[in-house]
């Protein structure tokens, strides 16, 4: 088998969790089996299960779990690939993409709109999220350069001060508001529908495939500013036209999804270990494996009981201990 | 020193005559921590930073006695009604010093209280006050009962216990009204109601809750009731299979029941079908950690059976009931 239809396959690898993923769900008298029975039934002549309510059936797979297992998976793949994007242009294995205080403007968003009552959630999370990377980047611009120091140092800054402004929005607001912006920041994928798919897919796709696109220059990126230069590239405009699509995809993936954090950490590591650090191999990796990581946190999340549990909770306990087992286990950074 | 025994037989006279009218309005009361709190005589300044608490105490007709209020007070939801009782509110001239979150301590102290009534939970504060030596009442509300039990103690300490009790016999006059109705409710003709909170449509309450008391007590079943959570987030595919009769709205000044209609994913549930979805109306006139209460369980009820309640009659009940807890 050649090596191109190796690597194709290995980023296939994930995609039959999707199909899985739907057969799960917290609905006691669904089991996978009546669902799965239900589903080859579709394909081959059978006799009704007269136990099966086939119109409720339906409606749970195709307005529940279908439009929740897309979103998840959309989500996952942008916030892995916005951490694969930023880890090369800060030459930086513990980028991940809060780094320039995404999160935090886009916490105070949500915040602001849920207090507000005017602002739409999504619309306000994401334009502040926007704004928030914006601040860090123009904060770092001097003599019309941006130093990757500069850069992390003022998005640590930026971040701080939303971070602020949220703490005082939560100070003002009454208890009951005070909960949802909590359950908001710690994730929730609860509300997926077809409309939140619709509005977020755009964002996540045209950020995912101009990073799929600019994969060749975020290795030049990797390597450094003098050599960058050297092949002729200008390592600012490069980082701009990194940070734009990397910002792009992880802020419509969080107005829809709440601060999902570790994904972007933790997936990008897991395929450099499986693949090395080439970015042109790691970027779909990311993306595919990122979906499947947090497609099967959030089928747990949604499975195990009745009420939901906010995914960022399982996000981190799960991914925080594999993460910590792959540092003791291997050497996590651009060598792996 | 010529005038000693004077004073002698004047202080003997004291100790004979009977004891003076503020020791005889001597009045304690026991607080949700458990704490018995008692005054030389009924409380004269209060700072209430519990606004449900605040209802209380303009229900027993102690609102003169407030000096300090909850920052709760002074939101939109609920300020026109304490502005039409209260000119100090709607001239915003009655301070805030804190609320259901933080005390400022110094604003509080130099209104110089001789009760402050506060969460039980917030208990940094509470200590704080307490070691400043001016009695705190630490407030819970879990149950219907507790909002009996807040009132009579507000009653018993503000020296207007009589009302109280004028209060709380009306309100057991309005629940047995409500039970004769439903108690001979046959347990398949009792409405299975979905609790909707504002923060959105899958956030509801379980069991060991006042939504689970007042659907009750409406002679619905909750259908989360299998849920040992307060406050809760379900997943969709549950609603989607205890496929509620009756959906009610907490107000929501985002979606009203005409949105809700129409979301597709909830076409299946019988009450989106037979269009059984209903909206609380303002918070204030409905609160469920007030008397209010009453009203909120009569309104389910008379969503889930309208044979058996008047629904037209419900906007006379509601001001009826204002005018019997707030007074005209």
């Amino acid at each position: 088998m050649s090596q191109v239809r190796r690597r194709w396959l290995l980023y296939l690898l994930p995609l039959p969790l999707v199909p899985l993923c739907l057969l799960a769900g917290p609905a006691a008298g669904l089991s996978a089996g009546k669902v799965l029975a239900w589903g080859l039934g579709l394909l081959v002549p059978h006799a009704p299960d007269p136990t099966l309510d086939e119109p409720l059936l339906r409606t749970i797979l195709w307005e529940v779990r279908l439009p929740r297992v897309a979103l998840t998976f959309l989500v996952g793949g942008a916030l892995a690939c916005g951490g694969n994007g930023l880890q090369a242009l800060f030459r930086n294995p513990l980028v991940c993409p809060y780094i320039l205080g995404l999160s935090s403007g886009a916490a105070f968003g949500a915040a602001l709109a849920m207090t507000t009552l005017w602002l739409p959630v999504q619309l306000s999370a994401f334009f502040f999220g926007m704004v928030a990377v914006g601040f860090s980047y123009f904060l770092a611009r001097a003599q019309h350069t941006v130093s990757v120091v500069s850069l992390i140092l003022s998005g640590v800054v930026v971040g701080g001060i939303f971070t602020a402004l949220l703490t005082i929005v939560q100070f003002l607001t009454d208890p009951f508001k005070l909960q949802t912006i909590v359950h908001w920041t710690m994730g929730n994928l609860h509300n997926a529908t077809w409309e939140q798919l619709r509005a977020a897919a755009p964002g996540i796709l045209v950020g995912v495939m101009w990073l799929f696109l600019w994969r060749w220059r975020m290795n030049v990126l990797a390597l450094g500013d003098e050599e960058t230069r050297a092949v002729g590239l200008n390592p600012t405009r490069e980082r701009v036209l990194v940070l734009i699509p990397a910002t792009l995809a992880a802020s419509a993936a969080i107005a829809v999804a709440g601060v999902i954090g570790l994904v972007g950490l933790v997936v990008p590591h897991m395929v450099r270990m499986m693949i090395g650090p080439d970015n042109r191999h790691t970027l779909p990796a990311s993306f595919t494996f990122g979906g499947a990581f947090l497609l099967l946190v959030d089928t747990l999340s949604r499975s195990l009981t009745a009420f939901e549990i906010p995914i960022g909770v399982f996000t981190t306990l799960l991914g925080g201990p594999f993460f910590m087992y792959l540092l003791k286990k291997a050497r996590v950074g651009w060598e792996a | 020193m010529r005038q000693r025994p004077a004073v002698l037989l004047l202080a003997l006279l004291g100790g004979l005559l009977p004891p003076s009218s503020a020791q005889a309005q001597a009045v304690r009361a026991t607080d949700f921590r458990g704490r018995e709190i008692a005054l030389a005589q009924p409380a004269q300044r209060i700072v209430c930073l519990i606004e449900s608490a605040l209802s209380g105490l303009y229900m027993l007709g102690a609102q003169d006695r407030v000096v300090g209020v909850s920052t709760s007070a002074y939101e939109e939801s609920v300020l026109p009604y304490y502005a039409a009782m209260d000119p100090r509110l709607r001239d915003r001239l009655l301070p805030t010093p804190g609320n259901w979150d933080f005390v400022n301590l110094e604003s509080l102290v130099s209104l110089k209280p001789d009760l402050v009534v506060i969460w039980s939970h917030q208990e940094e504060s509470i200590r704080a006050i307490e070691a400043r030596g001016i009695p705190v009442f630490g407030v819970f509300v879990g149950r219907f009962a507790d909002i009996h039990q807040e009132l009579r103690a507000l009653g018993a300490l503000t020296g207007t216990g009589a009302r109280a009790e004028e209060l709380l016999r009306g309100a057991d006059q309005i629940l047995e009204g409500i039970r004769r109705k439903t108690s001979g409710l046959p347990p398949e003709r009792r409405a299975r109601v979905y609790f909707m909170w504002a923060q959105g449509e899958l956030e509801t309450s379980g069991r060991p809750s006042t939504v689970q008391e007042l659907i009750h007590l409406a002679g619905a079943e909750n259908v989360a009731a299998g849920i040992d959570q307060e406050h809760l987030v379900v997943n969709l595919e549950n609603v989607l299979l205890w496929n509620p009769g009756v959906i009610v709205m907490w107000h929501n000044p985002r979606r009203d029941p005409a949105q809700v209609l129409a979301l597709s994913a909830w076409q299946s549930v019988a009450a989106v079908r037979q269009r059984r979805v209903y909206e609380f109306p303002e918070v204030f006139t409905c609160d469920l950690w007030t008397l209010k209460y009453l009203f909120a369980a009569k309104l389910v009820a008379s969503w889930c059976y309208p044979e058996l309640f008047d629904p037209t009659g419900l906007e006379k009940a509601q001001r009826d009931l204002l005018a019997t807890l707030y007074g005209n």
